[in-house]
């Protein structure tokens, strides 16, 4: 018992390089945070184009549902490597230009963008499908109300439906988000020193996991309130449909 | 002279075999309250919602102001025809996420582009005159379903729309609500609007109807004087629909 408490939980490791990993969890929060929105963005787009009506537009909508098929059927650590080693070669042969094959925006190590790249292509695929499920939640009364108002289509989707369903999937969307969060440690695999591969720095200087532990602790800090905060807001959603006893 | 506004012939729809519109000719003139009544499944509600092309027919023509709207493939001018015909929907329909200013205010401004200060003005304007002056900044899920399918007329008359179509607008409210309702279409008749409405209140029809029309098997059957249609149906299945519908 007591050697399980030393590996895992080794007081003396976890002060002397709490800094460290602390560093590492705020590269994970930015990562969180710019992928996050990205995504949110990104996905409503999606979702948006996937509903476009009409015949004239079904190849948008066809191109919309074969990505977002494909970006939720490729797993995240495979498209964040095609995208770090195939836009890094491409600037190299001078393709595309440095600034988008190798970016270093705000100052950030490419990495970091890459990552952000990675998890807003992956999670805007998700996200579009917590968003059609709101879209088409929304009655189809109101898109016949909207339009026989003399609304356009774009117009029905932007102040009436879309401001309807997305008030419908925030509590999907946050757990999308807590996902999202956690898979921002694939872009250690870049060598990116957020909070896993500082972990795993300390583990090879020390030949202990405690470092590790305190990354997992610093995630649970803000996951479970985040889930704990879902939870919440789904139980309010249904009392104010369900007032009854079920 | 009488100016015809809408004028639909030949109206086909059908869903697989189902012929829910059969053929309809039918004239809506300027000022004319038009009543369509008829058993369920008749194809009233279908009518009515061709008339706006929520329902898109699969055949014959409907012209505003003489101009063809639809002539059997794609619609013409479907932005003008919404413009011109305003819709009132059994189950009001009213955006939950607005007041009921909002509600009246979202489409003058961005269909009709009105300055933001006319669009207020023009709002609580209509809805005093549904009597839901104190409830302007109330939301919809805080109304009764009389109120709120007041603020859903206001909502469409905001438009000012020259033809106003309604959908069995009384038939989802409880029975004291009712009054409230037809009370603001009695007075929208009284002031000379354009109206068709597909209706079970046969009070209603007899009193405020210029004509009624009797549809039933996707057709009209009978059609004309309300107390012609109501008092002294001509036709065997509009006697058997009114002895079912009066007998309670």
């Amino acid at each position: 018992m007591e050697q399980f408490f030393n590996t895992y939980f080794d007081f003396g490791i976890m002060g002397d390089y709490f800094g460290d990993v602390l560093n590492g969890f705020w590269w994970t929060i930015r990562l969180s945070v710019f992928g996050g929105v990205l995504a949110l963005i990104w996905g409503l787009i999606l979702s948006v184009l996937r509903q476009l009506p009409g015949r004239l537009l079904s190849p948008i909508r066809i191109l919309a549902i074969a990505y977002i098929d494909a970006l939720r059927g490729i797993p995240m650590l495979l498209t964040l490597l095609l995208i770090a080693g195939g836009l890094g070669t491409l600037a190299s042969q001078d393709a595309i230009p440095k600034e988008i094959g190798i970016p270093n925006w705000l100052g950030y190590p490419d990495p970091f963008w890459y990552g952000v790249m990675a998890l807003t292509l992956t999670y805007g695929a998700y996200m579009a499908e917590v968003y059609r499920a709101g879209i088409e939640a929304v009655p189809r009364g109101q898109m016949e109300a909207a339009r026989s108002l003399g609304m356009s289509h774009g117009q029905a989707m932007r102040y009436v439906i879309v401001p309807q369903a997305v008030r419908k999937v925030i509590p999907p969307l946050l757990n999308d988000f807590i996902a999202l969060m956690k898979d921002t440690s694939l872009v250690s695999v870049l060598g990116f020193v957020e909070v896993v591969q500082v972990g795993q720095d300390v583990y090879s200087e020390t030949f202990n996991p405690s470092a590790l532990t305190l990354g997992a602790i610093m995630f649970l800090v803000f996951t479970i309130p985040l889930a704990r905060l879902t939870d919440w807001l789904i139980k309010r959603q249904e009392s104010k449909f369900e007032r009854g006893i079920p | 002279m009488t100016e015809t506004i809408l004028k639909v012939s030949d109206l086909k729809k059908s869903y697989g075999d189902l012929h829910v519109l059969a053929g309809i000719d039918f004239e809506l003139n300027k000022g004319e309250v038009v009543c369509v009544i008829g058993p369920s499944g008749s194809g009233k509600s279908t009518l009515l919602r061709c008339l706006n092309m929520l329902e898109l027919p699969d055949a014959g023509r409907i012209e505003l102001h003489g101009n063809e709207i639809y002539g059997g493939g794609k619609p013409k001018d479907l932005d003008v025809l919404r413009r011109e015909v305003g819709m009132v929907f059994q189950q009001f329909n009213l955006f939950p996420h607005m007041s009921a200013k909002g509600n009246v205010t979202i489409a003058q401004d961005k269909v009709r582009n009105r300055k933001k200060k006319d669009c207020d003005a023009r709002s609580i304007e209509l809805l005093s005159e549904v009597g839901l002056a104190d409830k302007i900044d109330e939301y919809p899920d805080r109304m009764s379903g009389g109120q709120q399918q007041r603020v859903a007329i206001a909502r469409a008359l905001a438009m000012d729309p020259e033809v106003m179509l309604f959908d069995e607008v009384t038939s989802a409210l409880d029975p004291e609500l009712v009054k409230g309702v037809l009370d603001v279409m009695r007075n929208l008749a009284e002031s000379g609007m354009t109206m068709a409405c597909v209706t079970h209140e046969m009070g209603f029809a007899r009193e405020v109807g210029d004509r009624v029309i009797f549809m039933d098997g996707g057709v009209v059957v009978e059609q004309g004087d309300p107390d012609q249609v109501l008092g002294n149906p001509q036709e065997k299945r509009t006697k058997e629909f009114l002895g079912l519908v009066l007998s309670h």
